[in-house]
């Protein structure tokens, strides 16, 4: 079956570069967008578990008149046929639910908030609770559009960076481009995290189709990440932690994702990977 | 499952594994108290803001005190939490009814605050739906944060709603009844007893905080055989002006939805209104607990004729609170028309036969208002329990059974969709447990796929054909574009028989030349209900299915019997 | 025996994603944490018992392979029994008779038996096929004796006359008995599909040897395979 991205369009240059790497990601895997041109500044969206309003801020109803021209000319030029998403069924009448049963979604780092704020170490609230909450994983962009002709899997041993590497797999094999693993080490040497791949039945992957396994146990972890080649998809799995432990102890992704600029996949606690 | 996470899914545990009653029971206690204390939170605030303000209703300027408050209350609710105005009943009733009653975190506090802006400068509104709302969505939270399924979230909603108007009234039936018969629309054994908890919860919590008293003073009351036969006209007038003021309501919304202003202005416009109207009759202001304890008590002062004016004005004041952006509820206007109404009827019949010893005019009133809540909300029992146990007096009973009755009956003829569930209905989105509608909106297409089609190519011969076709079980066949892999039509098998036995064209006739273009065909995100619609109107047993354009498998109705049954089956037994 | 998700939908004969639904809707007694579902096998029938739903557990093991057997072969059913040449008799019974007694692995009150049914199949109309060969048969599968379907092959000493279609006289019977009506009606179009070929019924007039006569049907059976898969 068809798989789909959602994607909500912002009719500003800056979204533009974020729809174009949303068509992007497309073109290279073989899915299909889905386009949401907002009406309201906010709408719902139920997981299984969770409800999140996402509130958008005022630049995603700029001028709405062109929204759908502007959006249809970068499609027709990436060659994709796409369906616009109209929602259905409201919460309120100024409330629209979004369906989730989508296969990736995109975000820019922020979508609540002023696009001002949007840099390198910021995630938005909204953003944050949609990864959480959500069965796909989501594509959070750099902020201009920026190809990539690798894959980078973070893989840090635990369950969800066992999913972030099926979801690594998947990609590389849709978009025919090279993965590679890079691994801090935190504790035991490098056979230890091979095999808990290879427990995963996965260790005829890791040999047939990864390109290279970095590992670093040296060095401040900041310096590591200068490793990862600048275009490289990076691919992660979120865990989540309550608000309090990261607040304590701080988070590999977030560290990640204030010192690298790529376009970064995460995969959510709830995601759940089929090769 | 490490130990230290498993206090957090709690349904995992053994115990609760099986069978989940206790488990609920127990969550219900939390989820009662909770939102017993955000009621009283409520209440306690709206009572003190009113007091507060009370030495400035002598000046010639307090008619802008609702403006400001309604002002206040708009734009909280726009811009801080950024949620609709309304009163918040209908979007618990439709999550319950379409998301397992999933309700954002900010919804258990949004409407207390808003509501409490406008009712408590005076705006004429009532505290019991945003306090229901709370409730719920302090259920739904609890539900999300013990990682219940939709079914245990969806009684701790009702939990909630129940908790909370049994606290605010200090009426444990009446919440249960509110809850089971308003919001979740289904009575079973597994809701029911959680429901019941969780009013006792909300209720003693009340009564610890603030005393065990009935809400207004106990009076005994003489009721007579006459008294019962005039109750039937006196629900024809509550009936009368359950109607009026549902119209007046939903004509001012619309004519406020007309005006473009900036939604606290409008709110703003509403309550100076309010505020003017309160001026000249201050029993419109708030949500006027007072003044129906004076009208039980008999020692509502006034004559009929200033009476049936302060019925209007109050009506007017509620319509441009809410249909006006302000925050709040129904609930307790319809007990102020509804008693102000009682007591127009009394003092009618005294006029007209001043021999007659009508019982007292304070049971008029609640009779009026049982009317007025059956009336408005369609919910007689809700209407004749709530009476009873704020009134603290069982022997008017049997009139208010009757006037429930016939003014409920009365009005489902003019409006038949009731307050809460009116916004719902006009949507379609109006789905009790149980029903055609909510069955049918659980399944989706992608459940009533069948992926047995063989696909063939337009650029495929007969005879190839004939190859494909002793393999399939089906009679349709989807046509698939050789190169793009897009949909381009069905082949029906009845169309190509009269072909099928001759040799001499297997060669001839490609596949292109026999399909059928014009094929009806659905998406794989269109809603059921529609899909079924569509086979109705064109007689059609199936329809292919597509996605962003391609093939993905056939509905037919063969399939969607078998699982509807199934869906039926599971749905209606719990 | 370890069941997952997939295998209980299976039971249910439900699509895996409305099961997830209900499980998310708190319908069915599964629990579900992340990717993990839990689930007690008894609880599950319990439960569908209580509203009628039907649920049979997957079959595994050898029990599983049954339900999609490799289609009989013509050549393995010839195979199993057997080419006989030289049969007495003159008339359909008698012929009919001596090709009851070659079929093996019968007893002799089944031999008769199928005399009979062949017989009473006969009246109805002739299975001469044409060209001088029948293919004489039951109307409806044996009630006993046959685990699997067989073809006799007989030659009798003379031409017989078989009352067939084409008035020829036959020359070679293909005694038919098949378990199923649906392994009888595939065996039957096979056969069918050979004797069209006039090479072959040629070569059936040589009276070959029995393994000459399988090889040739192997190798009609093979090409007649290949056409059905084009």
């Amino acid at each position: 079956m068809n798989k789909q991205l959602f994607h909500i369009f912002r009719n500003t240059p800056l979204g533009r570069e974020t729809f174009l790497q949303s068509l992007y990601f497309c073109s290279q895997t073989g899915v299909s967008p889905v386009v949401y041109i907002p009406e309201h500044t906010k709408f719902l969206m139920y997981f299984e578990n969770d409800v999140v309003q996402v509130d958008l801020d005022d630049s995603y109803l700029n001028s709405p008149e062109t929204a759908e021209s502007h959006a249809t000319e970068l499609l027709s030029a990436a060659g994709i046929t796409v369906r616009f998403l109209k929602p259905k069924h409201f919460t309120a009448s100024t409330l629209p639910d979004i369906k989730t049963d989508f296969d990736f979604m995109c975000c820019p780092r922020s979508i609540s908030d002023l696009s001002s704020k949007i840099g390198l170490g910021y995630i938005g609230p909204r953003v944050r609770r949609i990864v959480q909450s959500a069965r796909f994983p989501v594509l959070l962009t750099s902020p201009v559009y920026k190809p990539w002709n690798s894959i980078t899997v973070f893989f840090g041993g635990s369950q969800n960076a066992v999913n972030a590497f099926r979801l690594g797999l998947r990609i590389s094999r849709a978009s025919g481009r090279p993965i590679d693993i890079f691994t801090r080490i935190e504790s035991g040497t490098e056979a230890d995290y091979r095999k808990l791949l290879e427990a995963a039945g996965l260790g005829q992957e890791v040999a047939e189709t990864v390109r290279a396994w970095h590992f670093y146990d040296t060095g401040r972890f900041e310096d590591n990440l200068y490793e990862v080649p600048h275009d490289a998809l990076i691919v992660l799995g979120a865990y989540g932690h309550g608000l309090i432990r990261d607040f304590v102890f701080g988070n590999k992704m977030e560290r990640i994702q204030s010192t690298i600029s790529n376009n970064m996949l995460i995969a959510g606690p709830k995601y759940t990977a089929t090769l | 499952m490490n130990l230290s996470k498993l206090w957090r899914y709690p349904s995992n545990w053994n115990i609760f594994r099986s069978d989940d009653r206790l488990l609920l029971i127990l969550i219900a206690v939390i989820v009662g108290t909770c939102s017993g204390l955000a009621a009283l939170a409520l209440n306690r605030s709206l009572i003190a803001l009113f007091e507060w303000l009370h030495h400035l209703r002598i000046y010639w300027w307090a008619f802008l005190l609702p403006a400001v408050g309604a002002a206040l209350s708009s734009l909280f609710l726009e811009k801080v939490v950024n949620e609709a105005a309304g009163h918040g009943v209908p979007e618990v009733i439709y999550s319950v009814s379409r998301y397992g009653g999933l309700l954002r975190l900010r919804s258990s506090f949004s409407r207390l605050i808003s509501s409490c802006l406008t009712i408590g400068t005076g705006g004429s509104a009532g505290p019991e739906a945003p306090v229901v709302m709370s409730g719920a969505a302090i259920g739904s939270n609890i539900a999300k944060f013990f990682a219940l399924n939709d079914r245990q979230r969806v009684t701790l909603v009702g939990c909630g709603a129940a908790g909370a108007i049994s606290s605010i009234f200090n009426a444990p039936i009446a919440g249960m009844v509110f809850t089971i018969e308003v919001i979740l629309g289904e009575w079973s054994a597994v809701n029911i007893i959680p429901i019941a908890i969780a009013s006792v919860a909300g209720t003693e919590i009340s009564r610890l905080l603030q005393g065990n008293q009935i809400v207004f003073e106990h009076v005994q009351f003489n009721i007579a055989f006459i008294d019962i036969m005039a109750c039937i006209g006196l629900a024809v007038l509550c009936a009368g002006a359950s109607v009026l003021l549902t119209r007046l309501l939903k004509g001012m919304g619309r004519t406020a939805g007309r005006v473009k202003a900036p939604l606290w202005l409008k709110a703003a416009g509403g309550g100076c209104v309010v505020g003017l109207i309160g001026m000249l009759m201050p029993v419109v202001l708030g949500e006027g607990y007072h003044s129906i304890q004076a009208m039980i008590g008999g020692t509502f002062s006034t004559g009929l004729a200033f009476v049936a004016i302060a019925v209007l004005a109050k009506m007017a004041a509620t319509a441009f609170t809410l249909g006006w952006g302000g925050s709040g509820g129904i609930f307790a206007p319809c007990l102020v028309i509804g008693s102000l109404t009682g007591l127009v009827y009394h003092r009618a019949l005294l006029t007209i036969w001043p021999q007659v010893p009508w019982a007292g005019e304070g049971c008029f009133a609640l009779l009026g208002m049982a009317g007025l809540v059956s009336g408005i909300l369609q919910a007689p029992l809700t209407a004749i329990f709530l009476v009873v146990e704020i009134s603290g007096g069982y022997e008017v009973i049997l009139p208010l059974i009757l006037v429930s009755a016939v003014s409920t009956t009365l009005c489902h003829y003019l409006e038949p969709a009731s307050f809460y569930f009116k916004e719902l209905v006009e949507r379609g989105h109006l789905l009790r447990p149980g029903t055609d509608a909510r069955v049918l909106t659980d399944l989706s297409v992608s459940e009533l796929l069948e992926t047995d089609c063989v696909c063939v190519r337009q650029d495929m011969v007969l005879r190839d054909f004939i190859q494909i076709l002793k393999r399939s079980h089906r009679n349709h066949f989807p046509v698939e574009d050789s190169q793009t892999g897009q949909f381009l039509g069905m082949i029906h098998l009845d169309d190509l028989r009269p072909y099928l036995f001759n040799p001499a064209i297997y060669d001839a006739v490609f596949l292109d030349q026999v399909m059928d273009r014009s094929v009806l065909t659905v998406n794989l995100d269109d809603d059921v209900s529609e899909i079924l619609r569509q086979m109705d109107v064109y007689n059609l047993f199936s329809m292919p299915v597509l996605s962003q354009g391609r093939y993905v498998g056939m509905v037919s109705k063969a399939a969607f019997l078998d699982k509807y049954r199934k869906e039926l089956m599971v749905q209606s037994t719990q | 025996m370890k069941l997952d998700i997939n295998d209980i939908a299976r039971s249910l004969d439900l699509p895996v994603n409305t099961l997830d639904r209900w499980v998310r809707q708190g319908r069915i007694p599964v629990q579900k944490s992340g990717a993990n579902w839990s689930f007690d096998v008894q609880v599950l029938k319990k439960w569908a018992a209580a509203r009628n739903l039907p649920f049979t557990l997957p079959k595994t093991g050898p029990a599983a392979a049954d339900e999609n057997p490799t289609p009989e072969t013509l050549l393995s059913a010839m195979r199993r029994g057997g080419a006989y040449t030289g049969l007495s008799g003159v008339t359909v019974e008698d012929i009919l008779a001596s090709a009851a007694e070659c079929v093996p692995g019968l007893a002799a009150p089944e031999k008769s038996e199928l005399h009979d049914t062949l017989i009473e199949r006969e009246r109805l109309t002739s299975t001469g096929m044409g060209k001088g060969v029948a293919i004489p048969h039951p109307r409806t599968p044996l009630r006993a004796g046959l685990a699997q379907p067989l073809i006799v092959t007989c030659f009798p000493q003379k031409p017989i006359d078989y009352n067939a279609i084409d008035a020829r006289p036959v020359f070679v019977l293909f005694l038919l008995l098949s378990t199923s009506v649906k392994i009888h009606l595939h065996l039957l179009s096979k056969l069918a599909f050979c004797i069209r070929d006039d090479e072959f019924v040629r070569f059936l007039q040589g009276m070959p040897a029995a393994e000459r006569l399988f090889s040739e049907i192997n190798e009609l059976e093979r090409k007649l395979d290949q056409s059905e898969l084009l």
